[in-house]
């Protein structure tokens, strides 16, 4: 028996210990990741009438998409919902990157810039939401007392569509950017500081610094960071639901309360989980965008 | 030999332990926290005194309807035993008979049915029959009032509107006088929440009309128009707090309590608080009376109180139902009614004199509730609620206009009614 057939023999067996010792974790994924995604897939495919629920499920192939694509709500929670991301995704990005430059700072007491970094992020969203709708409530807010003493209006930020997506949006990136500054920090503090003081000595400025070092080391915790962001955008539910209710009327829905609404108020399981399966499939796209485009930029600089 | 006798211990102790539970049965109820859960627990306690082998849980949960419901909706798809009864809106029988969540009680009062029926509120024995069938018991009643600053009006010398538009007249003429910027003439629930429903309906009503007519959509008339065109005359008039749309029933008290409301349009537990209250400005200023109407019209008025139903799911459904019957009794109508201004569902105890000292404007109350009427009546009544509730606070915050709201509320309503 020559050395290579032994050593073939070898990774064989450690190749099926290695498939056994997976087994476990993937028994757990299948059973909490692909059951429910299989369940909402089937179930998207089938109506319970609500007049009659004891008559169970029936089988009604795509209707259900077929009633989503020509129904205004949807059409209209989902353009709130990417409202909701063009807004405050690069919004947070850029507050959270200004945050982590300057808790990337050599402070001499850390905790407290730690802490007000970690503070938002740690604070529960429906929380957040219930304490920005009094910041903008029309007589007690602090916002529109601001506006009085400056000589203002007071205005209506909860019951005009405008006003109110504006506020929903201050108040997401508000919460969202500690995570980002989190994500980038340790970004930050990831990239040699030899760097810098070799661009000193060839009397390169602090923004050419940042630009041509500080960026580029950066994108790849810019990428993560930017992929968890959009995600938990794609699916934003608590804040607009604490602030607005989704009102006036239906303004400032998202698609996730529009899916709340359906399945949890409406017990409508069948269109809900259409619902949820489109929101699904934007997610998917979402991030296999992002995905791409960082292979891409990776064998890029990986040619260079 | 020793872990023999332990063995035959630990299975005379589970013998025993579960022949004493054969006897102790602990029921759990679930109650909104507005419903006064303080009170159902002096009521669960008086019960226990009497059935010492009934223990009662209370459970609190969801400050409004709505969240109450959601929370519900979770436990009740999944069959959950825990909860034994529950206390629900007058607006869900229908969907509980629908969904298959509430036992029948037919079966378990038998004869008596024919008996008790009669005893209550007639609106209320009809609430809780869906297709014949006794879906719950009525656990307290009530309606919507018109509340009024008895003080200001007297100050300039103006009566107790019994229209609609002599009540914008009367609160524009005190905000005038009183000069104060924070004072709002009426308040009425405006947010996209279940309170909204009636603001649009109480209206509608009015003027005889009404969403549906014989089981069928009912909203191209001139009558489905007037309660955006009232609205519409309030704003005009200023009367109407600036955000009224962003206003949930709660807010209406908090407002009137610090004063700031000439005329309000809420539910009975009204009154206990702006009176009781320790932080109420108002106190001993506080009239009540009939909702105005239109001219030519009739006041209408929107009805509401708690059903309590025994979930499908329980395991104790018989003693369930006994204590069901218990909450559902003349008796505790009175103690309601004496400790926290709860609406009896019994004709007979708003005369009670102990009642009546309590809450001296029960005796008018009873005739506002003896005409108060339902809200549509359907198995799929969240859907109807938010075509309503999402048209009358897109109206009342501007965004859309009479035509438009009213027909995208007719475009949402069509499917549910075909």
């Amino acid at each position: 028996m020559t050395d290579a057939a032994i050593s073939t023999r070898k990774d064989m067996s450690e190749r099926k210990l290695g498939m056994l010792l997976l087994l476990p974790a993937a028994v757990l994924l299948s059973l909490i990741v692909l059951y429910p995604i299989a369940t909402l897939l089937f179930t998207s495919l089938h109506s319970v009438s609500n007049a009659n629920p004891q008559a169970g499920e029936q089988w009604v192939g795509l209707a259900n998409y077929a009633r989503a694509f020509d129904d205004d709500r949807f059409w209209h929670s989902l353009w709130q919902t990417v409202l909701y991301i063009v807004i405050t995704v690069p919004g947070a990005l850029l507050m959270g990157l200004g945050l982590a430059l300057l808790a990337n700072k050599p402070f001499t007491i850390k905790w407290p810039v730690r802490l007000g970094l970690l503070l938002p992020w740690a604070l529960p969203l429906v929380f957040c939401g219930l304490i920005f709708r009094w910041f903008f409530e029309y007589e007690t807010g602090i916002v529109n007392d601001l506006l009085v003493r400056l000589g203002a209006e007071p205005l209506r930020w909860l019951s005009s569509p405008t006003l109110a997506t504006i506020a929903i949006c201050i108040t997401i990136i508000w919460k969202s950017s500690s995570f980002m500054a989190l994500m980038l920090l340790a970004g930050l503090q990831s990239i040699p500081k030899s760097l810098y003081e070799a661009a000193e000595v060839d009397g390169a400025s602090k923004w050419q610094q940042f630009v041509e070092i500080t960026l580029p080391m950066l994108r790849p915790a810019i990428f993560v960071a930017l992929i968890f962001r959009t995600i938990t955008a794609i699916q934003t539910f608590d804040i607009p639901y604490a602030m607005t209710g989704g009102g006036p009327g239906d303004a400032t829905e998202t698609l996730a309360m529009y899916i709340h609404k359906t399945t949890l108020d409406f017990l409508d399981f069948g269109y809900g989980s259409t619902l949820a399966t489109l929101m699904f499939l934007l997610s998917l796209v979402a991030t296999s965008g992002y995905l791409k485009y960082t292979r891409r930029s990776a064998s890029r600089s990986g040619e260079d | 030999m020793k872990l023999w006798k332990t063995l035959l211990t630990a299975a005379l102790g589970v013998a025993f332990a579960a022949n004493v539970a054969a006897q102790q049965t602990t029921l759990r109820i679930f109650t909104g926290g507005q419903q006064r859960p303080d009170v159902m627990r002096k009521i669960a306690d008086e019960y226990t005194k009497r059935n010492p082998n009934v223990k009662v849980e209370v459970e609190v949960g969801g400050a409004t309807s709505d969240a109450q419901q959601q929370y519900l909706s979770t436990v009740l798809s999944a069959k959950d035993s825990v909860l034994d009864l529950v206390l629900i809106d007058v607006i869900r029988p229908a969907q509980w008979a629908a969904q298959g969540w509430a036992e029948p009680l037919d079966s378990y009062l038998g004869a008596d049915k024919g008996k008790i029926l009669p005893t209550y509120l007639k609106a209320y024995a009809e609430a809780n029959q869906v297709n014949g069938k006794l879906m719950a018991l009525p656990y307290f009643a009530d309606a919507q009032f018109l509340y009024y600053r008895k003080d200001l009006l007297e100050k300039y010398k103006r009566p107790v509107p019994k229209n609609w538009d002599d009540m914008i007249e009367t609160a524009r003429i005190i905000m005038d006088g009183e000069k104060a910027p924070q004072l709002q003439g009426f308040s009425t629930a405006g947010a996209p929440i279940e309170g909204t429903v009636c603001t649009y309906l109480v209206p509608l009503w009015g003027t005889g009309s009404d969403i549906t007519k014989d089981g069928k959509l009912n909203l191209d008339t001139p009558e489905a128009r007037q309660p955006f065109q009232l609205y519409g005359r309030m704003k005009q008039a200023g009367v109407l707090p600036k955000n009224v749309a962003e206003i949930p029933t709660d807010r209406i008290r908090v407002d009137f309590q610090a004063g700031n409301v000439v005329f309000a349009q809420s539910w009975g537990y009204f009154w206990n608080r702006v009176e009781n209250d320790t932080d109420s400005k108002v106190k001993g200023k506080v009239g009540v009376t009939i909702l105005p109407h239109d001219k030519g019209g009739k006041s209408a008025t929107c009805i509401g109180g708690w059903q309590v139903a025994v979930s499908a799911y329980s395991k104790n459904k018989q003693e369930a139902v006994k204590f069901a019957r218990y909450l559902s009794s003349p008796e505790v109508s009175k103690m309601q009614a004496i400790m926290a201004s709860h609406l009896p569902v019994f004709p007979s105890v708003y005369k009670d004199p102990e009642v009546v000292k309590a809450n001296p404007w029960f005796a008018d109350a009873l005739p506002v509730v003896e005409t108060a009427k339902s809200r549509p009546v359907s198995a799929q009544y969240p859907q109807v609620s938010d075509a309503v509730r999402s048209n009358m606070n897109a109206y009342l915050a501007g965004t859309k206009t009479t035509d438009t709201a009213l027909n995208d509320m007719k475009n949402r309503l069509a499917p549910l009614y075909r």
